[in-house]
């Protein structure tokens, strides 16, 4: 599985790496716009991420831009909706409307920190991702 | 459940807005616990209900919770598509039940944080037969339509709390002769790196700027530390130099330390002084209907967001990040908690702001003749005015409706009587009355107790009803009303009532009786208050549910420790009536002021339906001294104030007194007072202790002249 990886805090950085590479090949971004132009990338190249990883705190673009990024890029591919990368917040924000426009910008797991190991994977296989 | 609601987490919401659906599920299944079926407006409700919380649970990824909900739904589906006949009414309500208990403690453990591991399947699988046997049992005419589920499309994962990181808030003094005291703090933080997760310290630029050292001599060097570390291993970490004068370390928790060094007071130590309890406004917001008008704090328009607000514009060392919409530091609650000995001053103080008014409004200095009062008085009532808001809110911010207390005991109710295999019906009567929050974590237990006495030993078994011809279904009231500063509640109950005999026969036996006075001379009420005594009991077997002779006496103490005072009547052979007379903490009421000879006297506005002035034909005088008023056709019963409490100096003719007429509860009295003095606001004071009750007096008050007047008190002269 191919994961892509935004992160810019180097602490978070080193065990979201740690610890997603358990289950595929992990790319690291630092910001939100690196995060975004990786993602065309790989489209481009035919190899498209499976997953995405995102923080929302980020410099130059933050994490929701990069989720409205990653969707209107597949969005203008006519990637089909089951298809479409699944993607995954982190964040230590965790109030309702945080939530709320996740969702409806098309995040598909939106998680709190520090991370619930457990229920990620749970999650995880949940979308078929494992 | 006395939750803090004070942010908008997604857990929070998640479980204040199921815990809400969950409660209104049960009311709604009680509610028609003894129809035939339910209606189809419940049957709705109730699909909503679990339609709704299968999904946010699924979205939370609770399993057993959203697997359980999904089976209950499915069930509701049914019912509402293809309405079956003869659906098993009372099973169906205990299979709702007993997914709102399973729900319930799953909830529960997910708010304490325990691992939410309910094993639901013998729930579910008892459901699935349930469905099956009203499925079969129907006509099969149409294949039922069958009920879509669709799968979450989102998750959403609540952030795992940390146990092993740990805060510090750090503060290291040096002395102030110590020469580069930077490269002294520098060398500290070099050490403590070894161990942090994360650390952030100011001043900041230590290695390089040589006025950082006079800084730190002068405010001291402050570090902020992420680690897994004890304190004492940070103080040994630090070590003791010649240099280093004192260490401060404070334990704080994660939020402070992402709060960074940006906020004002950073001496105050954080740790470990229990704190004294808390009133959370948050509570009183989250009540129904009831309360809103008065206590919706104006929530701040919440402030939207966008993407792109969270864009880090800067970043200084560690943690703390300057995000695109600038979030304020310390966030707008709507609700705030609030310190309980704070609000008892409050309320103290709007109590002395009341008698301050009336002195002032009253004051003798104002009663020249020709003088022109209209400014003044209107100012005076503006004051007024204000003064009542103000009141009104202080008191708002502690009540809480009974409501939810009351409900507790419908459950309790029904529970007991299925197992006890009695037919009960509960009654609530003026459950929206309010009380003092204090007050309702007082009488919550004892209530409990003293429902579950009506139901275990006053109503009696089916068989017993019928052979007394009794009506066969028990009933048991649960009531509340205030009066002039107290509230009652009592639990009645049409059961057999207390056994005076048995009783006394106990008490002598426990020898509690004096030798001397004989049985007949306890009166009722002395009897009945035996049963409070510590260890009695009149029954032979010890139940589940009581009998111990533990109960009586707990709920007395808890009564007492708030004022107020345990009362028993019992009919036997129709029933008891237990009540709770509690008075309220704090009671401003509207009060009409009269004189009866040289007293003065207070009667809530409330309870005087009229004034009227009487001639003396329209008296009737009994002989034994009773006597009566023909008012308008109506005849009613005569107190006259000044011979009912032996004063003197009080109009004997009824023609140049004024005679007020009572309503308490749908009865009337007539009492002869000699003058009416005004209507005034009255703070109610208690009778100091050392005052025998004297019938028909409720408390006293100052009045705006200085002098004291006496509160009356209406059911007490109904009587």
């Amino acid at each position: 599985m191919k994961i892509l990886l935004a992160e810019d805090d180097f602490a978070t950085r080193k065990f979201m790496a740690g610890f997603l590479s358990k289950y595929g090949e992990c790319d690291i971004t630092v910001d939100g716009m690196e995060a975004v132009d990786a993602f065309m990338m790989a489209l481009e190249d035919g190899e498209p991420y499976d997953l995405v990883c995102l923080d929302i705190m980020m410099p130059v673009m933050d994490g929701y831009q990069a989720l409205m990024g990653i969707r209107n890029l597949e969005k203008q591919r006519n990637v089909p909706d089951d298809q479409a990368v699944k993607v995954i917040m982190t964040t230590a924000l965790n109030e309702e409307k945080n939530v709320k426009m996740a969702f409806e910008l098309g995040c598909t797991i939106y998680s709190g920190k520090p991370i619930d190991q457990e229920r990620f994977e749970q999650a995880m296989k949940k979308l078929n991702l494992i | 459940m006395a939750e803090d609601f004070n942010t908008e987490s997604m857990l929070d919401m998640y479980l204040f807005e199921n815990g809400q659906l969950l409660e209104q599920l049960q009311e709604t299944v009680l509610e028609q616990k003894d129809a035939d079926c339910f209606d189809e407006d419940s049957i709705n409700e109730i699909f909503r209900t679990m339609h709704t919380i299968k999904g946010s649970s699924g979205i939370m990824m609770f399993d057993n919770i959203t697997a359980v909900s999904h089976k209950l739904e499915d069930v509701f589906f049914y019912l509402r598509e293809s309405h079956p006949d003869n659906v098993p009414h009372v099973e169906l309500v205990e299979h709702v039940l007993e997914v709102e208990d399973f729900i319930s403690s799953e909830m529960e453990k997910i708010r304490n944080g325990d691992p939410v591991d309910g094993d639901a399947s013998n729930i579910i699988a008892d459901l699935d037969k349930f469905l099956n046997m009203i499925k079969n049992g129907g006509t099969e005419e149409t294949a039922a339509a069958e009920n879509v589920h669709e799968e979450p499309k989102h998750f959403y994962i609540a952030p795992v709390a940390t146990s092993a990181s740990r805060f510090y808030k750090i503060f290291i003094h040096f002395f102030p002769e110590t020469e580069m005291a930077n490269v002294h703090a520098y060398k500290t933080v070099y050490a403590l790196k070894e161990i942090a997760e994360d650390i952030l310290y100011s001043p900041e630029d230590i290695l390089t700027d040589e006025k950082s050292g006079e800084t730190i001599i002068k405010e001291g060097f402050r570090i902020l530390l992420q680690a897994q570390c004890t304190e004492q291993e940070v103080r040994d970490m630090i070590g003791v130099g010649y240099d280093i004068e004192k260490v401060e370390v404070y334990e704080c928790d994660a939020n402070q330390f992402l709060l960074g060094f940006d906020f004002g007071d950073q001496s105050a130590p954080v740790s470990a002084a229990p704190e004294p309890p808390k009133i959370d406004l948050g509570d009183t917001a989250a009540e129904p209907e009831a309360n809103k008008a008065e206590t919706e704090t104006k929530k701040p328009e919440e402030p939207k967001i966008t993407p792109g607000d969270f864009v880090i514009q800067s970043k200084e060392p560690g943690k703390q990040k300057k995000l695109a919409k600038d979030k304020p530091k310390g966030e707008k609650a709507s609700f705030i908690s609030v310190n309980v000995s704070k609000m008892d001053q409050l309320m103290d103080l709007i109590g002395e702001l009341v008698i301050s008014e009336s002195v002032v409004l009253q004051s003798s200095d104002l009663k020249v003749p020709g003088l022109n009062l209209d400014n003044f008085n209107k100012a005076a009532a503006q004051l007024a005015s204000i003064s009542t808001d103000l009141q009104n809110v202080i008191m708002s911010m502690r009540m809480v409706p009974l409501t939810n207390t009351f409900q507790k005991m419908n459950r309790i109710v029904f529970d007991v009587s299925r197992k006890l295999g009695k037919d009960i019906e509960f009654v609530m009567v003026g459950e929206t009355t309010e009380v003092d929050k204090n007050i309702i974590e007082h009488i919550s237990d004892p209530l409990m107790h003293l429902v579950r006495n009506a139901v275990d030993h006053g109503i009696e078994t089916n068989e017993e009803r019928v052979q007394s011809g009794k009506p066969d279904k028990g009933k048991v009231t649960l009531s509340a009303r205030t009066e002039a500063g107290k509230v009652w509640i009592s639990v009645e109950d049409n059961g057999k009532g207390l056994e005076r005999d048995k009783i006394l026969a106990k008490a002598r036996k426990q020898g509690i009786l004096e030798d001397n006075k004989p049985d007949a001379a306890y009166s009722d009420k002395e009897v009945y208050q035996f049963i409070t005594l510590p260890g009695f009991s009149t029954n032979e077997q010890v139940t589940e549910y009581s009998g111990r002779g533990v109960g009586m006496d707990v709920v007395v103490q808890n009564i007492q420790a708030i004022g107020g005072a345990l009362e028993i009547e019992s009919n036997p052979g129709y029933g008891s009536i237990m009540s709770l007379k509690i008075p309220l903490t704090l009671a401003i009421i509207d009060g009409i002021v009269m004189e009866v000879g040289t007293s003065s006297f207070v009667m809530e506005t409330g309870v005087i339906k009229q004034f009227i002035r009487v001639k003396e034909e329209m008296m009737i005088h009994e002989p034994n001294g009773d006597e009566f008023v023909m008012i308008r056709g109506d005849c009613f019963p005569v107190i006259r104030l000044g011979r009912w409490y032996g004063l003197e100096e009080y109009q004997e003719s009824v023609e140049d007194g004024v005679m007020l007429i009572l309503e308490v509860e749908d009865r009337k009295i007539c009492l002869l007072v000699d003058k009416l003095v005004g209507e005034q606001e009255i703070v109610v004071k208690p009778i100091p202790s050392y005052i025998k009750k004297v019938r028909g007096l409720s408390g006293c008050t100052q009045l705006g002249d200085g002098s004291i007047a006496l509160i009356l008190d209406a059911p007490g002269l109904v009587e």
